[in-house]
Formats: structure tokens, C-alpha cells, sequence
């Protein structure tokens, strides 16, 4: 079955339902909704770009795309990494930057009601400044939506004590690919009144339906928290520490790691510098929780202490903001430190693997970027399992050639994160630059499933067409 | 070489929150921290004595009990031990009165050859501590010290960040040296140094223990007093745009400003 | 006649600042409400003859300390000096600016001679009643302003903030009483020898004196992008400031920070690219005639005190700027 072709009177239609400043056909505009972070080597055009304002304008563009077969891609900040928000159907992009609103902060349920256009960290802010947390912490804060993380079940910086995305959202409004409206979950942390349908999309990347109304889980307001910072003169000898200090039982908020590959761009790339670099093969950042300066110290020395013991030659201690963010800023920009040394740096590594066989994972990783000739670097939420090894694009190679290279790197990679326990992904998502390995490695029982539920939310197959499971026809 | 490091607690100021209805602070969850330019004076002798095996340093403070904290700071960056000026007498005193009872406390304590002091704190924002409590010990002042180029057991060499340049003096020991933060990049504490600092000796001294008399120090002794508080507000509340809805419209308004304040006039061929 | 207001005139390189200028603005206006006759102290090597042309700025008196020991600027005998001037003449007022110098030698002078020193004042006035000084300044982040009197002895003494008054407009027609005061030999023994000065290479005009000032923070994202600021100054013909966080993330050097732990700053124009503003920011820019303001974050505080806020990015902004104001100037 084909789409139908966005005509010009499609265009209109759809620019009246949603205003005519805010519906894109202009080429130049729309460029800017073609890729997300994974790089423009993954982007497609879209034909015409959407921007609602509210659920009725969402819910108005679903009917006119299902009435037309046009395919609709939703988008968030295009903060991805796995081409998730790219139009690879070509139609329309709906995005949802202009629904960006904090309705409320309900401190009587201890939710917030949120628009799915807010940038995570201003729901961060609005919930501390009631006094709460929103736990969930995908190391982008900056840029990404609230939406996004909703639709990838972001994990990020703070899992190992909060969980990934899912755990915070508690209900949602969402429209179909016919327009109709669902409301899911609520202002309540139970519920078994029939399937968790909502559970089910958070991570359904945009292919079954689009959320346009949140609420998430406030936490209690967190306690002080200290940062230590860990150099290791080698890796083995570092990931020994994660097992035993994730074992102390110390409240451990963050547990991530740099090897000296990313922190050596990274830092040349921010101007500044990490102390003992020289000598350090890796890095463990580890943020340490306490309700009072008692137990908050008896914790980090706790922790700090596992760590000189298991091999660590120096361990900092950052209390201050400044100091912590002069720790903390070598691990957010990691990425873009990478991508400054190289732009063709790809971004899209997600492997996770149980605690217990990171160690094997991380050699794995360094025979098989070995073999496959890759320069790459590593950050990694260790704690649990999570890493990120992000490739450089060899010296001579075309980027198209890279495109389908890194592809084929990830996917040995992800082979062997499999054959270890784990999965191809642990919070950045499929999109579409991991979907051949994905289907390569589930059993068709369960993709028969999968794609039985994608048919009872989408018939038509125009939402987000080409991504996770579901080829391109 | 004996070198005093003078340190301060301070509210982190980057925290402090205003009551925009009451004007006042809100100092709940605000925490205290080491004053961030005296970093650079502890960061700048904790080099020197890694650079001479003479050297010894103590952190020295005046406050509250709780800026114990502070001294410690000081001591898990690489000072020796602290001393704290800590009793109800010295409470209130202004920059005149604070020099005074530093200065007796240092002389108790001394002599030193090296004094440094932080550029200024950042709660009371004046910077005149560190050049009063010199002149009343009868050292060299040198303010403003962007870098130290030579030290030794007579005298000192620094270049100064003066307005329009770099000025480069020696002064006789003994000395205050005020660094500016290009000075250098202040060190994390490590944990071992935590660990020291926990277990280090931070002696406190009363008004009694430097023999002060109450008119001397603290707000009786204080010249200066505070008569009235304001709660200004800055705002304009401009006009808003958003760079979304056309950057090209965005960038046509700020270039209407350029016009409107000849700045095109001015610019430089490049 | 009420005893004298002083200022603390400011010499550079062997020239009377233009700093001290303002600070007669500032003492004009409490000797008017005295009565009292206004005087400027100069302290120099080879500034007799110039001391006289702050006459015209409003000055009735100049004392002049000029000895070839004062050539370069030395706080200590400098401080000496001025203890010796006040014993002799006993101004009631002594107003310095908040300059390297002033922030230097006023604690100094204020230890040595026992009396008490406000500092960076942004409002003076004399209190009707008693006839003291009433000295406002900023405190807490620029949060609160403080008034604050001097007990004790005289003179109430207090600096202010450069380029945070106008100089009135000169009156060449004035004239002025030039008193010279010669210190004690053993006063001018300094305890430091000036061993060389190196001006600075800086993009445009220093800070303080710059018209049009473009600056960055933390929302540059990194030094490269930070570099950027300075092409669009050149193309102005603005000077470069910085935040605090910007400062301490190394993109930019100190003598660029603009707010209360930096610069105080007064110009025309005031652009600020990622600029977040907090509180001990927006003091030190507040002043501006006009503020544009560029952020991605809709309740960034700097908002609030821009003419123009732009809700966007920084570096998109910053790069368009620059394209659109070569093309207006054809230099593409």
C-alpha cells in the first residue's frame, strides 16, 4: 500500500487546521526538521512541516493524515540519537516545540502536568522551585523534551536510582494516527484497570500514537549530594570498583564513566582540563546522596575509600557547584566533544549489558573497534550497565561509506552486548539506524506480536512510518 | 617560610534567592561555602609550598563556629591547620574592625613572611580586609596579583592586573599578596586531603585569647554602620521575541537597535 | 564654613585620570548641600601644572603632593601621604574611586588612620539633620542596598564606582587654590619597586570605558563559539565582556567579567549572548542605556531588565548578526 502525495490542497487543509504561520513548505524551513542528532547522513526531507499548539490541532492534523494516508512523523527537540524524529516516509513532520507549556505543579498529588514541547530541564527547575525533583536526568536536559524522553523511555544520569522514563509518567493524553484522543493513567502511582497501555508507548517512539499531554511523578526534594571523581590508571581495574561501590549500598544517585579518549576531546574541546590526565586511562563519576552532612560524609568517604582501594591513585571530592560542575561538565559534553574532533563521530552507541559482564562488554569493545580499524571513546552510565562507545569516522572514508560502516560496527557490537545478556539499546531507542539489527536478533513469535499491536494503534501505518520494528515498504 | 592564607565563609551566592514580593533574602537550603576568590590565595600557596620544602601555611578566618568548615576547606586543599577568630564579640564588626581583630590574631600567631588574602568576598563585596589588616601589620601590599614570578626568603616579585595592562613590582617580605583569579585555577580537594582535613588542628581564638577589647572589634569597635536597608528592583521588561517564530525577524529587530545607536557607523573594515 | 569635602584624584601614567573628574561630581553635590569648599588631593610625580585643570570640573582646591618618589603609583607611601594631608587639614569627607588604585590605598588609609571606609557606593548624599554622610551601596548579590553612616572620627570615607557619574561640564572659566603639601622624607620610602608596566592587547576599549559591549556566558557552550563575541565587537567596534561562569569556565580572561565580582559597566549598548543574569551579573550591567538580551531559556533572569529579549540561540543569533552586519556594510 502506498501514501497518498501531499498536495497543495493537503497543504492547505493542513495549515488551517493548525494556522498558516505555524505549517512549513518552504525548503529552506524545512531543512531544519530533516535530521536529528544522530547527523544529516541519517535525515530525509519532509514535505511539509506542522507545528500545533494544542491537542485539537493534533488531533485535527491525525484526521486529515488518515483521511489522505499521508504518513506523519512526530518530533521533540531532534535531540536523538537514532533518527528517531526523521521523516524517512517523507509527508509530514509534526512538531510538537510549540506545546511547551508547565500547566500545572500539583503538590497535593505530587505530579506535574506538562506539555510535551517543554525542555526537560525547565520541568526540572519548576519542580525544585515548589521544592520537588523530577527525577528523570537524560544527560541533553538542556535541549531535550519532555515529550522525547517520554516517546525513547530516556534513561540518562540518574537511573541506577530513580529509573528510566517510564517509571516518572503516570499518565498521559494521547492522539491516535484516526485523531481520537486518549486519556491514560492519571494524577495516581496504581493502576490495573486493563492494560498498561501507557507503559506500552513509553519507548513506542512515535509509531503508535503522540502524547500531547503529560503527568509525571514528582519525587520528594532529594538530599545533598556530593560528587567524587575517580582516575584510574586502567579500565579493568576501575570496573572492578562500579560492582563494589553499587554493592556498598550507599545511596548512589550517578555512577558514569569517561574513558581517556572521550575526556582528552572533550576537554581540549571545552578549554579545560581534568586533573590527572595525564596518567588516567578512566574516570568514575559518582554522585552520593545524604539527608543529613553526617551520613552524606560517611557515604562518600564509604565510596571514595572503594575506590582508592580498588585501584584508583586519586579521588576528588566536589561539594561546591562550581566544583561539581567542573567535573560534571566533561561528561555532558561528551558527545559534542567528540563530534568537535570529528562530526562525522556517530552517536547512535547504546549497548547495555548487566553489571556483571561490563567488564567482558568493554573488552569486547576494544578487540572489535580493533578489528574493525575505529578510533573511538567511551562515556557510560556504568552503573548500570549502559555504554556508549562513540566511533570516530576513519581517515579516507567518504561519509556515505561511514553511514553503513558504523552501522555494521554497532551491529557486532550489539551481537556480542546480546550474547552477554543484554539489548541493543538501553535508552536512546531504534529509529531507524539500528532497525536491522533489532530484527535480526527477536524471535519472530515476538515480532509477530509487536507488529500486531502497531496494527491495532495504526492501521494505515502513518505514524512514524520505518522506524522500530517496521521496514519501509 | 610561614605563610597565613586569610579565608572567609560565605553564603553561596549563586544560590541566594530573592523574595521578589518581600524583597528579602530567602535563606532556606542556602549553603555556606568557602568565599571562591580565596580558592585562588589557598590554590596560590598550597603551589609554593609544593615548590619549597620550607613552607608551612595556616588558614586563618573569623566568624561563626560553623566557618570551622571553611578553615577546613582550606587545610583539605593543603594547608597545614587554621586558626578561627570565633566569639560573640566579633560579631558585626565592618571591614576596619575585621582588620583590627585579623591583625592581632596574626601577630599572636606569626610572624608570617607570606600573607595572602582573597580579592574580595562575595557577600560583602568590599575587598578591604586583605590591604587594612597589611597596612596595620606593617606589610607590603600587593593587590590585584595576577601572577607570582619569584619568592624568595627577602622578597617577592608579582605582576599586578591593573586597568589597561599588566604591572610588574618586588616588594620587600613580609607581604600580602592579593591574587585576581587569572592568577591560576584552584585545585579539588582529594579525599585524602578530606580525610586530613577532618582530623586537622583548627585552633579557635576569643577575643580574650588576642586580649581585644570589646570597643576594639566587632560593631562597638566598627566605624561604619548600616542605617537602612532598600530592596531595589532592576527591571525593564523589554520587548519579547522568539527566535523561533522567524530568526530573521529576530535579527532585523536587534539591527534596528545597531542603526538606532550608530553602531554601524563605528565598525571596522575587516 | 563646614570642613572641606576631598576627592582622591586618580593618576595614570603621569596623567590625571578622567576618573577624577567624576568623583568631583560626586563631591560637588554634598559640599553644595554643606556648604563646604570642594578639593580635589593630587598625589603624582611632575602633576603640579595639571592639577589645576580640575578647576574647571568643579574643584575650589587642589592639594598637590608631588615628589619624583610618586611616579609610578605606590599605595603604601601613597597612603602615608594622605594620613599626613588629613592630620593637617582635616576634610570631613574623602571620596576615592573603586579603581585598582582606590581599592588599594583607601583600606590602607583607613587602618592607618583609624577611620571608617565604604566601599563602591552608588548613591552619596548628607543627611539633613545630623549633616553626616550617607552612604549607599549594594550588598547581597546586588539584592539590597545598604545606607551606611561613619561614626567616629573624620573623614567618612567611601569609594564609588567608576563611570557611575557624569562629570559636570567644564568651566574653563574656574579657578582653583593649588596648595602643595610636601611629605616627609621617611614617608616616601615604599616598601615596593615598580619594575615595568605592559599594556594590554584587548579587543576595543577597555571595559569600563567601552560603548558598546558584546558580551557571553555560559550558553557560548565553549571557548571556540566563545571566540565568535569578538568578531561581531570588531564589526561594532565594541569590546568583549563575559559572565562569571564563563570566567570560570577559561573562555575568557578576568579582565573581561562584567558584574559585581568584575566590572561595573555603563555603556550605550549592552549585548548579552547566553547570558543567564544572575543577580551579581545584572549589577554590574544594569546601567546600560539599552540591554538586548539573547537566550534559549524563557525565564532566564536577564530577561527582565533587557529592552529586547530574544528567546533563541545563542550562536544561531550571534552568527546571523555577523552575517547581517557585514552585508550591511558590504563586506561580504
Amino acid at each position: 500500500m502506498g501514501y497518498g502525495s501531499l498536495t497543495k490542497e493537503i497543504f492547505e487543509e493542513l495549515a488551517s487546521a493548525v494556522g498558516r504561520a505555524a505549517a512549513i513548505i518552504d525548503a529552506d524551513a524545512l531543512e531544519n526538521y530533516a535530521y536529528d542528532q544522530a547527523g544529516r547522513v541519517w535525515g530525509h526531507m519532509p514535505e511539509a512541516v506542522v507545528r500545533p499548539r494544542n491537542t485539537e490541532q493534533v488531533s485535527s492534523v491525525m484526521k486529515i493524515a488518515s483521511k489522505y494516508r499521508i504518513p506523519v512523523t512526530p518530533r521533540g527537540a531532534g535531540s536523538g540519537l537514532n533518527g528517531g524524529a526523521v521523516p524517512l516516509a517523507g509527508g509530514v513532520v509534526l512538531s510538537l516545540e510549540r506545546m511547551n507549556k508547565i500547566l500545572e505543579i500539583d503538590k497535593i498529588n505530587r505530579v506535574a502536568v506538562v506539555e510535551p514541547g517543554v525542555v526537560t530541564n525547565d520541568l526540572c527547575r519548576a519542580a525544585a522551585a515548589e521544592g520537588f525533583l523530577y527525577a528523570g536526568y537524560p544527560m541533553s536536559t538542556e535541549t531535550s523534551f519532555i515529550g522525547g524522553n517520554f516517546a525513547t523511555n530516556a534513561g540518562g544520569g540518574k537511573v541506577i536510582r530513580y529509573g528510566s522514563t517510564r517509571r516518572h509518567v503516570l499518565g498521559a493524553e494521547v492522539v491516535l494516527a484516526s485523531g481520537e484522543i486518549l486519556h491514560l493513567g492519571g494524577r495516581f502511582r496504581k493502576d490495573t484497570w486493563g492494560y498498561s497501555l501507557l507503559n506500552l508507548l513509553a519507548g513506542s517512539e512515535g509509531t503508535l500514537a503522540i502524547a500531547t499531554k503529560l503527568i509525571v511523578n514528582l519525587e520528594p526534594k532529594p538530599g545533598k549530594v556530593v560528587n567524587l571523581l575517580a582516575c584510574y590508571p586502567d579500565v579493568e581495574k576501575l570496573v572492578e570498583s562500579v560492582a563494589k561501590v553499587i554493592g556498598s549500598g550507599r545511596r548512589i544517585i550517578s555512577c558514569e564513566f569517561m574513558d581517556r579518549n572521550l575526556v582528552k576531546y572533550t576537554t581540549e574541546y571545552l578549554g579545560c582540563a581534568l586533573p590527572e590526565q595525564e596518567r588516567s586511562e578512566g574516570y568514575l563519576l559518582i554522585q552520593v546522596e545524604g539527608d543529613t552532612d553526617e551520613q552524606l560524609e560517611e557515604g562518600y568517604e564509604t565510596v571514595g575509600k572503594i575506590c582508592l582501594e580498588g585501584g584508583a591513585f586519586e579521588v576528588f571530592v566536589a561539594e561546591s557547584r562550581t566544583d561539581s560542575a567542573a567535573m560534571w561538565n566533561v561528561r555532558q559534553n561528551g558527545l559534542e566533544g567528540m563530534r568537535a574532533r570529528d562530526p562525522y563521530a556517530c552517536a547512535s552507541g547504546d549497548l547495555m549489558v548487566p553489571l556483571s559482564a561490563v567488564p567482558e562488554m568493554l573488552r569486547r569493545i576494544k578487540r572489535i573497534s580493533g578489528e574493525w580499524n575505529v578510533e573511538i571513546g567511551i562515556i557510560s552510565h556504568i552503573g548500570d550497565g549502559n555504554l556508549h562507545p562513540i566511533p570516530l569516522k576513519p581517515e579516507g572514508m567518504t561519509p556515505e561509506r561511514w553511514a553503513s560502516y558504523a552501522e555494521e560496527f554497532f551491529s557486532a557490537l550489539i551481537n556480542e552486548a546480546i550474547s552477554l545478556g543484554g539489548v541493543g539499546s538501553g535508552e536512546h531507542g531504534v529509529g531507524h539506524v539500528k532497525q536491522k539489527v533489532l530484527t535480526e536478533n527477536k524471535t519472530p513469535a515476538e515480532l509477530e506480536i509487536m507488529r500486531g499491536i502497531k496494527k491495532a494503534f495504526d492501521p494505515q501505518n502513518i505514524l512514524n512510518p520505518g522506524k522500530m520494528f517496521f521496514k519501509l515498504q | 617560610m610561614k605563610i597565613a592564607v586569610l579565608v572567609k565563609q560565605v553564603p553561596a551566592v549563586d544560590t541566594v534567592k530573592i523574595d521578589e514580593k518581600t524583597g528579602t533574602m530567602i535563606r532556606d537550603g542556602v549553603d555556606a561555602e568557602l568565599n571562591p576568590l580565596d580558592l585562588h590565595a589557598v590554590e596560590a600557596a598550597v603551589r609554593i609550598k609544593e615548590a619549597r620544602q620550607d613552607a608551612s601555611i595556616t588558614a586563618i578566618s573569623m566568624g561563626p563556629m560553623t566557618a570551622q568548615k571553611a578553615v577546613r576547606y582550606a587545610i583539605a586543599m593543603g594547608a597545614d591547620d587554621g586558626l578561627l577568630l570565633s566569639d560573640r564579640k566579633f560579631g558585626g564588626a565592618d571591614t576596619l574592625a575585621t582588620a583590627r581583630t585579623l591583625a592581632r590574631a596574626i601577630k599572636k600567631a606569626g610572624p608570617f613572611d607570606l600573607l595572602l588574602a582573597g580579592e574580595r568576598a562575595t557577600d560583602g563585596e568590599t575587598g578591604q580586609v586583605g590591604p587594612a589588616c597589611a597596612e596595620l601589620l606593617g606589610a607590603s601590599v600587593l593587590s590585584y596579583v595576577s601572577a607570582i614570578e619569584e619568592l624568595s626568603g627577602e622578597k617577592v616579585r608579582v605582576v599586578r592586573a591593573v586597568e589597561g595592562g599588566h604591572e610588574t613590582v618586588e616588594a620587600k617580605l613580609p607581604a600580602m599578596v592579593i591574587p585576581v583569579k587569572e592568577m591560576n585555577v584552584p585545585r579539588l580537594c582529594t579525599l585524602s586531603g578530606k580525610l586530613r582535613a577532618k582530623k586537622a588542628d583548627v585552633e579557635i581564638l576569643t577575643a580574650d585569647d588576642i586580649s581585644m577589647a570589646a570597643e576594639e572589634t566587632g560593631l562597638t569597635g566598627s566605624a561604619t554602620q548600616v542605617v537602612n536597608v532598600t530592596y531595589p528592583k532592576v527591571t525593564r521588561c523589554g520587548r519579547r521575541i522568539a527566535a523561533a517564530d522567524g530568526i530573521d525577524a529576530a535579527i532585523g529587530e536587534i539591527m534596528k537597535i545597531f542603526e538606532d545607536k550608530n553602531c554601524l557607523e563605528k565598525a571596522e573594515a575587516v | 564654613m563646614s570642613a572641606e569635602v576631598w576627592t582622591l584624584a586618580e593618576v595614570r601614567g603621569g596623567k590625571i585620570h578622567p576618573v577624577s573628574r567624576e568623583l568631583l561630581a560626586w563631591g560637588k553635590e554634598l559640599a553644595d548641600a554643606l556648604g563646604a569648599p570642594l578639593a580635589s588631593v593630587v598625589v603624582g610625580s611632575g602633576i603640579k601644572e595639571q592639577s589645576a585643570s580640575l578647576a574647571a570640573y568643579g574643584a575650589d582646591k587642589v592639594y598637590v603632593a608631588d615628589a619624583p618618589e610618586f611616579e609610578n603609583f605606590k599605595a603604601d607611601i601613597t597612603s602615608a601621604t594622605l594620613a599626613e594631608m588629613i592630620e593637617k587639614y582635616k576634610p570631613s569627607i574623602l571620596i576615592a574611586s573603586a579603581t585598582t588604585q582606590g581599592r588599594t590605598v583607601m583600606p590602607m588609609l583607613s587602618s592607618r588612620i583609624g577611620c571608617g571606609l565604604t566601599a563602591d557606593c552608588t548613591e552619596l548624599a548628607i543627611d539633613r539633620e545630623s549633616k553626616r554622610l550617607i552612604q549607599t551601596r549594594p550588598a547581597i548579590g546586588g539584592n539590597v542596598m545598604a545606607d551606611i553612616k561613619t561614626k567616629g572620627r573624620d573623614p567618612q570615607m567611601c569609594t564609588v564606582r567608576p563611570k557611575s557619574k557624569r562629570p559636570l561640564s567644564p568651566d574653563a572659566s574656574r579657578e582653583c587654590e593649588t596648595i602643595e603639601f610636601a611629605p616627609k622624607k621617611e614617608l616616601l620610602e615604599s616598601l615596593v619597586k615598580f619594575i615595568k608596566f605592559e599594556a594590554e592587547k584587548s579587543v576595543g576599549l577597555p571595559l569600563q570605558e567601552a560603548e558598546i559591549i558584546v558580551s557571553g556566558g555560559k550558553g557560548m557552550k565553549n571557548a571556540k563559539n566563545f571566540a565568535r563575541l569578538e568578531e561581531l565587537a570588531r564589526l561594532l567596534g565594541g569590546s568583549v565582556g563575559a559572565s562569571r561562569m564563563a570566567v570560570d569556565l577559561g573562555w575568557a580572561p578576568y579582565s573581561a567579567q562584567v558584574g559585581l565580582s568584575g566590572k561595573s559597566v555603563t555603556p550605550r549598548l549592552y549585548l548579552a549572548f547566553g547570558i543567564s543574569g544572575a543577580v551579581q551579573h545584572i549589577a554590574g550591567m544594569s546601567g546600560a542605556e539599552t540591554i538586548v538580551a539573547v537566550n534559549q531559556d524563557p525565564e532566564a533572569p536577564i530577561f527582565r531588565v533587557a529592552d529586547l529579549a530574544v528567546q533563541g540561540d545563542a550562536m544561531e543569533m550571534l552568527g546571523g548578526l555577523i552575517e547581517a552586519v557585514k552585508k550591511y556594510k558590504g563586506l561580504r
